[in-house]
């Protein structure tokens, strides 16, 4: 979906590079955000009216919302197993050995690696 | 957190903070498969997890089933129900299918969908309030009643861990709890009003205060940080 949806407002957004904020605005501070709240780092505080600061309230409020649903959304998937859709499988299919996430547990519930192929849009991934 | 006058900001806090209120509240009713105060229990161990310290030595081991020993717990819950709760929380990277078939031996599928649904929830809600520096929700009332233990229609083995809607028409992991219909309902309304909001997910280009690339820039690094395949 990174891929995807910088694709469609023509940026060039570098998945090698997540860490460093993959070239997208505010990429850096917005990781750093999410990889403070995670981890429940002591700098989450200082980090946070950073990004308040790059962002306004607002900003902070969506980027809240987004990591807190992706915590629930990644537990879910790791307690209950799923597989890859076809389409995510086959969209993912170029870069997913490259980042290392075939070496995650949860890769052993896809059976198919799928063909490197993309999806016509958002729906189709999830096919 | 101090709110600024951003007019935007304050209507999308309420607007969440009100959701989270009636989501919370309804999390603590009875379920098809546990109980409220089964539920309720099983919120208060979602948050003792994160204190545990098998938990935490776990985590830091190269395999968490080399270490033995048991958890930090706060209820009378089944042990299989606490060890779920207290790994799903603290290394969910790192669940097995060989460890969730042992679970669900003892307590059933569709029990381990729901309570796996509990804490996912519970986690969202929470993990916004420390997001934002905002203090905790206090443990919802556990509501009366018992659980009637119905399956549902049309879910069986479409290759994950547990049974799941046969209908293909959803994403693998918006039907992930469909053995639970009544607990996925709480679930996603959560998602909906967090991140995909309705047919604006099938839009690459969003008006939000974030631009749809920093919120996959987010959800990414979540889902790297937690090692999650999917």
């Amino acid at each position: 979906m990174l891929r995807a949806s910088s694709e469609a407002v023509n940026t060039e957004v570098n998945i090698d590079r997540l860490e460093a904020g993959a070239q997208i605005d505010n990429g850096n501070l917005l990781v750093r955000y999410a990889e403070s709240a995670v981890r429940g780092d002591s700098d989450l505080v200082r980090v946070r009216e950073e990004l308040r600061a790059a962002v306004g309230t607002a900003g902070l409020v969506e980027a809240a919302a987004t990591v807190s649903a992706f915590e629930g959304l990644n537990r879910l998937a790791d307690a209950t197993g799923i597989q890859l859709d076809a389409g995510l499988a086959d969209e993912s299919a170029d870069f997913r050995a490259a980042l290392g996430l075939d070496a995650y547990s949860g890769a052993t519930s896809t059976q198919s690696q799928g063909t490197p192929n993309r999806a016509p849009d958002v729906m189709g991934i999830f096919r | 957190m101090t709110m600024t006058n951003d007019g935007t900001a304050v209507e999308q806090i309420e607007a969440l903070q009100t959701g989270h209120a009636q989501i919370w509240g309804r999390l603590g009713q009875c379920g098809t498969w546990w109980s409220g105060s089964d539920r309720v229990d099983a919120i208060a161990e979602g948050r003792q997890a994160l204190c545990c310290d098998l938990c935490r030595v776990r985590s830091e081991a190269l395999s968490p089933m080399m270490v033995l020993g048991q958890h930090d717990a706060v209820s009378n819950l089944p042990d299989s129900a606490v060890d779920l709760i207290h790994r799903l929380t603290t290394d969910p990277g790192r669940l097995s299918k060989d460890w969730a078939s042992q679970i669900i031996n003892v307590i059933t599928e569709e029990a381990y969908v729901e309570l796996v649904t509990v804490i996912c929830i519970q986690y969202v809600i929470d993990s916004f309030n420390r997001c934002l520096g905002l203090p905790l929700r206090e443990l919802p009332l556990a509501g009366g009643g018992t659980p009637n233990r119905i399956r549902p229609e049309g879910v069986g083995d479409v290759g994950a861990w547990v049974s799941q809607g046969l209908d293909k028409s959803l994403a693998n992991v918006s039907r992930a709890a469909s053995l639970v219909p009544e607990t996925e309902t709480l679930w996603r309304e959560l998602v909906q009003m967090h991140y995909s909001r309705g047919p604006e997910f099938a839009d690459l280009v969003w008006n939000r205060a974030l631009s749809r690339p920093q919120v996959e820039l987010l959800a990414s690094t979540v889902s790297s940080l937690n090692e999650c395949f999917y």
